[in-house]
């Protein structure tokens, strides 16, 4: 039983020490059209994962995480052309702005609960999409913003590519240890049980609020990445399309583990660039995909295999109790 | 007096569910309250624990009035309570369930970055085995078969180390059998712990069997109360429990 275990943990830890390894040495391996689809991925798996943290860890459904993630975008846009702040500033102040207006969207929002909730989220991202997209003056309105002052050392797209690697995993690591922390222990009792949650002495409404915020900085942090990486910001950030994008990600990797969005977000772009390049029509895959997750897989691909995987370790063990008996 | 209430009142659309109750509870009493359904047990429950809001009274616990309180700062004062439904967190395992109500009492919440895996173990171990899940720690709150669900229920409120324990039907929907261990698990856990213990049940056999004061609600109020012995020869009592067989 304890070798059994402890081979589980090596086996995990081989896993991870090959992924890392695998995505070092991925630039040498694949062209630069590829690797920019990578970079995508990983930028949408830590906005999705920060997301998560709210959907999957604390219960709470938002329909505007990309009204954060614009926040975080343009934050970064802003600094780098309208100031002359470095280019790393820039982007951290991408995240903490983002949290910082995800304090204020999140005090509103966290007085209501499910579909208010949602609502509120989605009138907020509505009310932010609005604002970068009216005020010509400020934020190019739909022109967007343009041409970023990137230092030269990140020009290339290899460069850009370790560097949102290097962020995306401390962000990830980070994320993975509140989510196993005392705190995001209290998150999951919350997401089980909120009333319950009220009478162990636990104050939900100002967790929430701390799980809006962290979330937003996550969604903020992602979407200076992609500021950086696209060279330009434009309101769709901000726009509903895009949150649905991370909810189906979340959902399509699974909600209730900590790898689910980021599987998710890995498939979910091939799928939408392979389905684009052979038809016009991804919008009915995409719903097809979503109709046959929520019918028939809600615990999302991870939900899926690790439903299988837990049911074979209980074969094994089983097996293992027969044959010491016997 | 660890507990008193003052001229506690609640109704719901013209219906007085609690109508002017003042208790007191003495430190360390096991004390029962009994009544027909409707009575408006549950309702008093849901008024000391902050629940409900009160349409007019006091409720005092330790000398502190706590009836404008939130639910989590009445738990965190010392009041702990388990509820007549099911109400654990059923996808969590057994073991994860009573390690949040551990975490919340030690002030652990604030911790965001240490493994929640390792920590406080033993405290949540110490619970499970006193409510007898040790050997299912493991499972599924939601997977666990209904006996053990309510046993849980009260090794989350244990958990949250309460000097008074309010148990709603800790034994609501049990086999005879269970409910006669259950009984005696949580006259034993009040006893080792020094806890004050406020339940309500339907089962007069648990009632009589670890009661040391007795209360009789009937339609929102209190109608009598006293030891055991006293409620078993009060005639009212016997009226308003057996009803119409007694005439």
């Amino acid at each position: 039983m304890k070798g059994f275990l402890e081979r589980v943990v090596v086996i995990k830890r081989l896993w991870l020490a090959m992924a890392v390894a695998f995505f070092v040495v991925l630039p040498f391996l694949i062209g630069e059209g590829w690797l920019s689809l990578v970079n995508e991925m990983l930028i949408m798996a830590l906005a999705a994962s920060g997301l998560n943290l709210m959907l999957g860890y604390t219960g709470m459904v938002s329909f505007g995480p990309a009204g954060l993630y614009a926040v975080g975008a343009y934050t970064t846009a802003l600094f780098l052309t309208k100031t002359g702040i470095p280019f790393v500033i820039a982007i951290v102040a991408g995240p903490i702005v983002a949290g910082a207006v995800g304090a204020i969207v999140g005090w509103f929002c966290v007085r209501r609960t499910h579909v208010y909730f949602a609502l509120l989220t989605l009138a907020f991202a509505q009310i932010i999409w609005t604002i970068i997209f009216e005020w010509y003056g400020f934020t190019g309105g739909d022109n967007g913003i343009v041409g970023m002052p990137v230092p030269d050392l990140l020009m290339s797209i290899s460069h850009y590519y370790y560097f949102s690697l290097v962020v995306v995993v401390i962000c990830l690591i980070l994320l993975w240890m509140i989510g196993n922390s005392p705190f995001g222990k209290i998150l999951q009792a919350i997401r089980e049980n909120p009333g319950r949650t009220e009478f162990i002495g636990i104050n939900v409404k100002r967790y929430q609020l701390i799980a809006f915020v962290l979330s937003s900085a996550f969604l903020g942090a992602a979407g200076s990445l992609f500021c950086g990486f696209s060279d330009s910001v434009f309101p769709d950030y901000a726009h509903w399309a895009k949150s649905t994008d991370m909810i189906v990600i979340c959902l399509l990797g699974g909600m209730y583990n900590f790898a689910g969005p980021i599987i998710g977000s890995i498939i979910y772009i091939l799928l939408s660039k392979l389905i684009s390049s052979y038809t016009m029509y991804w919008m009915l895959f995409l719903g097809i995909i979503v109709v046959l997750l929520v019918l028939f897989m809600r615990g999302g691909i991870m939900g899926f295999i690790s439903e299988k995987l837990s049911s074979k370790i209980q074969e094994i063990r089983l097996r293992g109790q027969y044959d010491t008996g016997s | 007096m660890i507990l008193e209430a003052e001229g506690l009142t609640k109704s719901f659309g013209g219906l007085n569910a609690v109508d002017d109750v003042s208790l007191q509870i003495e430190e360390k009493e096991l004390s029962s309250i009994i009544g027909p359904n409707g009575a408006g047990k549950t309702t008093l429950f849901n008024l000391l624990t902050g629940h409900t809001p009160a349409d007019s009274g006091r409720v005092i616990f330790r000398g502190r009035d706590i009836t404008e309180l939130p639910p989590h700062m009445i738990c965190r004062a010392g009041v702990g309570r388990s509820f007549q439904r099911l109400n654990i967190f059923p996808r969590l395992t057994a073991f994860d369930n009573v390690q949040v109500a551990v975490f919340s009492a030690q002030r652990k919440g604030g911790s965001l970055f240490s493994r929640a895996e390792k920590m406080l173990r033993e405290e949540a171990d110490e619970v499970l085995e006193s409510v007898g899940l040790d050997d299912k720690k493991g499972v599924q709150g939601g997977l666990l078969a209904h006996g053990d669900q309510k046993r849980l229920e009260i090794g989350i409120a244990l958990a949250c180390q309460p000097e008074l324990l309010l148990l709603d039907e800790p034994t609501a929907g049990m086999s005879p059998r269970e409910t006669i261990e259950t009984t005696g698990l949580i006259e034993k856990l009040a006893r080792e712990r020094g806890l004050t213990l406020i339940f309500v049940e339907h089962d007069m056999n648990v009632v009589f069997g670890i009661a040391d004061k007795i209360k009789v609600m009937h339609q929102g109020r209190i109608v009598f109360e006293g030891k055991p012995e006293d409620v078993r020869a009060n005639d009212e009592v016997q009226r308003i429990y057996l009803g119409e067989e007694k005439t």
